[in-house]
């Protein structure tokens, strides 16, 4: 269909004008010969991409352009993300990997619902192709819709024609008719004056005026706009490996770990967790457990040399130093710790025993013997000892070979080879339990025992802690009571999110807290027409005409000016 | 005028797709750690009992079993024994047969091999890096990986019976190409 876009004033418009761009006339045909208010949208101006002849490019363009494909795009999103919260999603579940555990945690936990939640996905409902497709397309909404009506709108405002169409006056939100008594310019320089002294600024053509007020609050939802751009954009951020980074790492007490990926190492010099004593609490948590601190002393190391030497011991630089509590992480560099758990769980870390004279039961020396990577021989007095074996956690397999049942220190068991004075040349061979526990004992005497009748052991020695507890204390043994969990994570998106949601507000307060204000005048002989438009309090603009009608010799009440209310 | 609107079209919507297809793409293929048949193994570098460091690289473009096991776990301690014999019989035609212990102590493991009699490389993890970057659930599991470097099976739990490994090994050596 073609429409004629030349307005009778001469001025050319795009397709898709509704008011004039230079003079305000209404364009569209029953526009013209309805009786109404204009509607007032963008200063009827043309968006930017409407074309006579679209193309796919174009087409594509004009989805995204669309407000009501804009409002059905947050709805659908907003309905999405919803979903995400039925049941707890598996990024929450931090011990578990795998598709099968997930499926398994989801079925167990929420039944046949579960099941069905985690086979559609909705486990992972925000990390979704689908929700963060419904992101992007409103991020892109977002820049096409605000292109394509600032725009023109920017021109429309900065080219205004100051003498409008009679229509266009007449049938603006609020309107005042009569006639003009006296001297024309006297009254409008007069009018002039007055609508400056309301902070107007105003413009006069050939017995036309136009006063306008605030117009940048126009511009607020297009900051805001840009503000939620750069928001969606640092939150898609999240994806690129390097600004991302949430992790959990357990480390008990005296326990060096790396932070996986990182060149970083963190240790756990010692966790601690109070309770709050009875008379601290309300009388109805009374008796009952209520924790007061978690503490976690830690120290975070960066590694400086053969970091990735998997022969020798990698170099650690202490960088950082902090008791983590709870809302109070270690930070370095973009790096934060929190502490987000604790286990009570004993665990060796050494022990100082002796090496004895069996038959005097003196000692002949003590040493220090670690759980984790025991050094290979000890220099006690005159003897040697050479670790010949080590099982962390004693048991015997199938075949009635010694083993280890875990990799944890839970039941360790060492097993010396004692070399020295007086001592047969292949040595004494001494298996060595340092758990304090009847079992222990009872499996150190009879392997002892055996190696006796094997001829490896002579039973000249004995090795044990002594003074294992003093003042009711483990004494000669060091152990760690708790394991802490602690979360790491990286966010480097979150001083973008953080700018973002600022002009965002910008944006907000700048389109809330003012009103753009405008005030058309023609004079035509004797009569006065004046129109006037805002976005919002329509009754702050019939109260300012009023008052400067009123400053004029011209008295009406606000009231009368209001066209919507007159036509009604 | 019109040509540089067109132009700006062109410019968002490429960037839309850029930027779009880039964060999709990741929520679409964010990579499972569990391996399966097919995958391409992720690499390794670790110090093996030998005090040398051993390399992916290393066996690279040859018939590769990768059986990670400790001496904590019952099936793998007998399945050890056939893996040392089939790797005797096979060597000689370019099998490479390589351990990787689950983060024990270099003693421990020492003492083993020593008893069981190994001379396959055994290779130490370190806090069970290498183990969760292979995605392992359960021990031992065995990955055979061919000399194109891709995983032609992966087997979970112990694999028992020298003829089973067997059957296995002639399957990887006839894909060695």
């Amino acid at each position: 269909m073609f429409q004629n876009t030349k307005c009778e004033c001469g001025h050319q418009n795009p397709v898709g004008t509704v008011l004039c761009e230079s003079c305000g006339k209404p364009l569209v045909e029953n526009l013209l010969t309805d009786e109404g208010t204009l509607e007032m949208r963008y200063d009827g101006v043309a968006r930017r991409s409407q074309k006579a002849n679209p193309q796919v490019i174009d087409r594509i363009w004009n989805f995204f352009s669309s407000v009501k494909i804009a409002v059905y795009l947050i709805a659908i999103t907003l309905v999405g993300a919803s979903l995400g919260t039925i049941f707890q999603q598996e990024s929450t579940l931090i011990n578990m990997s795998g598709y099968s555990e997930f499926r398994d945690f989801y079925k167990e936990k929420y039944g046949t619902l579960g099941v069905i939640y985690h086979a559609l996905g909705l486990s992972r409902t925000y990390e979704s192709w689908w929700f963060v497709g419904l992101l992007v397309m409103i991020g892109t909404s977002l820049v096409v819709c605000s292109l394509d009506r600032v725009l023109p709108l920017y021109r429309a405002l900065t080219k205004q024609q100051i003498r409008k169409h009679l229509q266009f006056i007449t049938r603006q939100q609020v309107v005042y008719n009569g006639a003009l008594q006296g001297d024309k310019d006297v009254w409008l320089t007069e009018f002039a004056k007055q609508m400056k002294r309301k902070r107007y600024r105003v413009w006069q053509e050939d017995g036309g005026l136009l006063a306008e007020k605030n117009r940048f609050s126009r511009w607020g939802p297009y900051i805001n706009h840009i503000g939620l751009i750069i928001f969606l954009l640092a939150v898609l951020g999240r994806g690129i490996p390097a600004w991302h980074m949430d992790q959990y790492l357990s480390l008990y007490e005296g326990e060096t770990r790396q932070i996986p990926d990182t060149n970083y190492y963190v240790k756990n010099d010692k966790f601690t967790v109070e309770y709050y004593k009875d008379d601290e609490l309300a009388s109805n948590q009374k008796g009952t457990k209520v924790v007061k601190l978690y503490e976690t002393k830690a120290r975070l190391y960066e590694c400086t040399d053969f970091c990735d030497d998997p022969i020798r011991k990698p170099v650690l630089t202490e960088v950082e130093k902090h008791d983590i509590h709870v809302n109070s992480a270690l930070s370095y560099k973009g790096m934060s710790l929190y502490q987000n758990s604790f286990q009570e769980r004993v665990r060796f870390i050494s022990v100082h025993p002796s090496l004895m004279d069996a038959t005097t039961g003196k000692a002949l020396g003590s040493f220090d013997l670690l759980m984790d990577d025991p050094a290979e021989s000890y220099e006690v007095g005159p003897y040697t000892l050479t670790l010949n074996d080590y099982y962390p956690d004693f048991s015997l397999d199938d075949q009635s070979r010694p083993m280890t049942k875990t990799r944890e220190p839970n039941n360790p068991a060492f097993v010396f080879r004692i070399k020295g004075p007086d001592i047969q040349a292949k040595g004494d061979v001494y298996i060595y339990f340092p758990m304090p526990s009847e079992k222990s004992k009872y499996y150190e005497k009879i392997l002892n025992e055996s190696f006796k009748q094997r001829g490896d052991n002579t039973g000249r020695f004995t090795i044990k802690v002594e003074n294992p507890i003093v003042d009711g204390k483990m004494n000669n043994i060091k152990y760690s009571e708790y394991t802490t969990y602690l979360n790491i994570r990286v966010d480097k998106a979150m001083p973008y999110i953080w700018v973002g949601a600022a002009i965002s507000m910008i944006g907000l307060i700048m389109g809330f807290y003012w009103q753009h204000r405008r005030i058309w005048l023609r004079i035509d002989e004797d009569k006065l027409s004046l129109g006037a438009h805002t976005n919002k309090n329509s009754f702050g603009l019939r109260a300012d005409v009023a008052w400067a009608l009123g400053r004029t010799g011209i008295e009406v009440p606000p009231k009368s000016l209001d066209n919507r209310r007159n036509l009604s | 005028m019109g040509n540089r609107r067109k132009w700006i079209q062109y410019v968002i919507l490429t960037v839309v797709l850029l930027v779009g297809g880039y964060a999709i793409g990741n929520a679409l293929f964010t990579k499972s750690t569990v391996l399966a048949k097919g995958d391409k193994p992720p690499g390794f570098r670790l110090a093996g009992l030998d005090n040398e460091v051993h390399e992916w690289k290393d066996y690279e473009g040859k018939p590769l079993i990768l059986n990670f096991w400790g001496t904590f776990c019952p099936p793998c301690r007998n399945e050890m024994p056939a893996l040392q014999k089939q790797y005797e019989k096979w060597k000689g035609q370019g099998l490479e047969l390589v351990g990787i212990n689950l983060s024990e102590d270099r003693l421990t493991v020492e003492s083993f091999i020593r008893q069981v009699g190994v001379n396959f490389p055994i290779l130490l993890d370190k806090d069970k890096k290498t183990e969760k970057r292979y995605g392992l659930k359960q021990y031992p599991t065995t990955f055979f990986i061919t000399a194109d470097g891709t995983i032609q099976e992966v087997v979970i739990g112990g694999l028992l019976s020298e003829e089973e490994i067997q059957t296995r090994v002639e399957r990887l050596m006839k894909t060695k190409s």
